[in-house]
């Protein structure tokens, strides 16, 4: 039984991502930061999330959740254009076709060991980017990218200016607390358990292949959501939504916030984010070589990221002299 | 289709030399992987350093000079890179392994791209390797006037040398049959007394010294740009694959596999777009251990 108590201790980590998100608007302008980056940044808050649902939970390091984000807001745009400016049946329809395309790309590279999922989802994702670029060239646009999307509507509603950002908020928040309950449920442990020892949780008779192809077409959904979310905030899709960056972005973020802990990749991406479009001013062009080195002296000296830091301040500063 | 004799020879010539440089490439990587059990993302990004030293010898001092320099330097860089930073990585995780050298690549690539620039920089090929050779004064059993860019075909006996090369040091000295001991099990031989850290760290520079190579006689073809690091690295990476990890034979054979299969359907863009990653699909689910991939390596 859930008492009332209960439900606040449990989701004190989603209120508090609540109050943070809604509330964006008012303070993040004040530390420089414009309207639109905080839409974009929820935005990559649901990637992230969902990314570690893979990363975080089952080891498994993907450098391919570009294809997702990318085939999904190729669908919305195409969804958007030809079908209906209604952004629900495009967002419905975008996220299944990733799904199916995830499911193919699991089955395919989830055969075996972490290392071989790492370099076949790269491939994967610069196979979709190349296939945009060419063969499917008459619907994504190829080099100049997919343009002339009607302004999105929530059905009555224009998706413009804080309406996105409410939107993509209330998703992110949504989406949070579900990834929250999947880290509680036994399938969550399940995934859990393949990072910590793969071979010990077959051996007592687990599947361990099902919740691994689980986690991944997760992580996917919610990458497609975001892709999805991406063209409803800014009508343009290219075909760098599939490229390498895109995947290395995720991936830097993440790590830099602390894998496995949800609420650090959304640290990471909101930090990210603001690096890139805020303080980068001041570095110009060599933003990405700062980026690049802060998080090879994370991946070096603090593998937990930024939440390693905080538990780190925490212990030094809070601890009692009866223990923790 | 029909093909002529004379196309057929073209194609399978450009097959030779596409699948020179991704050779090239996917050994270093095979070889390092191999031994030292590391996925080395920033291979393609060792290439890039020694593409973008190439063309700056070339230019300001001729190629004989790029050519005695930069497989030296990157063999010094690629040392310096595993004492600094890889040989820390022995003992965690291969996610980690994987991310430092995804953060490495990435450092490089923004520092070259700061230094010289994001656009192609022309390597100028030396005076003895420019022109075309005239194929049907060689090959009699082609018909008419069939000419090959020069360059291509030195690409190609690079490679073939440099492999050569390479499986006689593993193969025929003392040094090799370590290595391939190494290979097969590090721990084992750490038990015999073997010092493998050193020669550990003299593979990583191999692996470098050979994207060295690469660079000096494939810039010219590939171009000088900060995108050609990642554009190599991901068909190499496949090569391995398909190959089968760690095996230097498997990268030989699946690179000039890959080579023929993008010469072959060059006619045909939207096969030829995808063929690499087709294969590899067709390859992971009738081999999943890849062409040449020992049994129980990572499965």
């Amino acid at each position: 039984m859930i008492t009332q108590q209960n439900f606040w201790q449990h989701n004190k980590a989603v209120l508090m991502f609540a109050l943070v998100a809604l509330t964006m608007p008012l303070w993040f302008p004040l530390i420089g930061g414009y309207s639109g980056l905080d839409t974009k940044i929820m935005i990559f808050c649901i990637f992230v999330v969902g990314f570690d649902i893979l990363l975080g939970f089952t080891g498994y390091l993907s450098f391919g959740h570009a294809a997702f984000f990318g085939i999904s807001a190729y669908t919305t745009g195409i969804m958007l254009k030809n079908f209906s400016d209604n952004i629900i049946p495009a967002i419905i329809v975008a996220v299944a076709a990733a799904t199916l395309v995830a499911l193919i790309i699991g089955l395919l590279t989830l055969k075996r060991t972490g290392i071989y999922f790492s370099i076949l989802t790269l491939a994967f994702a610069e196979m979709f980017d190349s296939m945009a670029m060419s063969m499917l060239q008459k619907w994504t646009g190829g080099e100049n990218g997919l343009t002339g999307m009607p302004t999105p509507m929530l059905f009555d509603l224009k998706m413009q200016g804080d309406t996105v950002f409410y939107f993509c908020a209330l998703m992110a928040i949504l989406l949070y607390y579900l990834a929250k309950r999947i880290e509680r449920s036994p399938v969550g442990l399940m995934m859990k358990a393949i990072k910590c020892n793969q071979t010990r949780l077959e051996y007592t008779g687990i599947n361990a292949r099902k919740y691994k192809l689980l986690a991944f077409v997760l992580s996917a959904m919610y990458a497609a959501v975001a892709g999805s979310l991406m063209v409803v905030y800014e009508p343009f899709v290219g075909h760098e939504f599939l490229g390498w960056h895109q995947s290395g972005e995720i991936v830097i973020m993440s790590v830099i916030g602390g894998v496995g802990t949800l609420v650090g990749p959304m640290l990471g991406a909101g930090f990210m984010l603001y690096f890139e479009n805020v303080l980068s001013v001041s570095l110009g062009e060599q933003w990405l070589l700062v980026l690049g080195v802060i998080f090879m002296v994370v991946v070096i000296f603090m593998p937990g990221g930024f939440m390693e830091a905080v538990a780190r301040l925490k212990k030094r500063f809070f601890t009692t002299i009866d223990g923790e | 289709m029909d093909m002529t004799l004379n196309a057929f020879t073209l194609s399978l010539l450009t097959g030779l030399q596409l699948g020179s440089i991704y050779v090239l490439i996917a050994l270093g990587l095979t070889l390092i992987f191999g031994t030292l059990g590391v996925v080395n993302f920033a291979h393609g990004a060792l290439y890039l350093i020694a593409i973008y030293l190439a063309v700056s010898i070339n230019n300001a001092l001729g190629f004989g000079l790029a050519l005695i320099l930069v497989p030296p330097i990157l063999f010094v860089i690629g040392i310096l890179l595993e004492r600094g930073l890889i040989q820390r990585f022995y003992n965690r995780p291969h996610t980690d392994q994987i991310l430092v050298t995804f953060g490495l690549a990435i450092v490089l690539q923004e520092l070259l791209k700061w230094i010289f620039g994001a656009n192609n920089i022309p390597f100028a090929i030396p005076s003895w390797g420019n022109g075309i050779i005239m194929l049907h004064d060689y090959l009699p059993f082609l018909e008419g006037f069939v000419v090959y860019p020069k360059w291509r075909l030195i690409l190609v006996v690079v490679s073939i040398v440099t492999v050569a090369a390479v499986f006689a040091l593993l193969h025929l000295t003392r040094f090799g049959l370590v290595i391939r001991a190494g290979m097969r099990d590090a721990e084992m031989l750490q038990f015999m007394g073997v010092n493998i850290n050193r020669r550990f760290m003299i593979v990583f520079g191999l692996g470098a010294m050979i994207a060295g190579i690469a660079g000096v006689f494939g810039g010219p073809v590939t171009q000088v740009s900060p995108e050609v690091g990642m554009q190599l690295l991901v068909p190499s990476f496949l090569i391995v694959v398909i190959g089968g990890m760690g095996s230097l034979g498997g990268a030989v054979l699946a690179g000039i596999l890959i080579g023929m299969a993008q010469s072959f359907t060059a006619p045909y863009i939207y096969i030829n777009t995808i063929i690499i990653y087709l294969i590899t699909v067709i390859i992971l689910l009738v081999r999943p251990r890849g062409l040449l991939g020992a049994k129980g390596v990572f499965e």
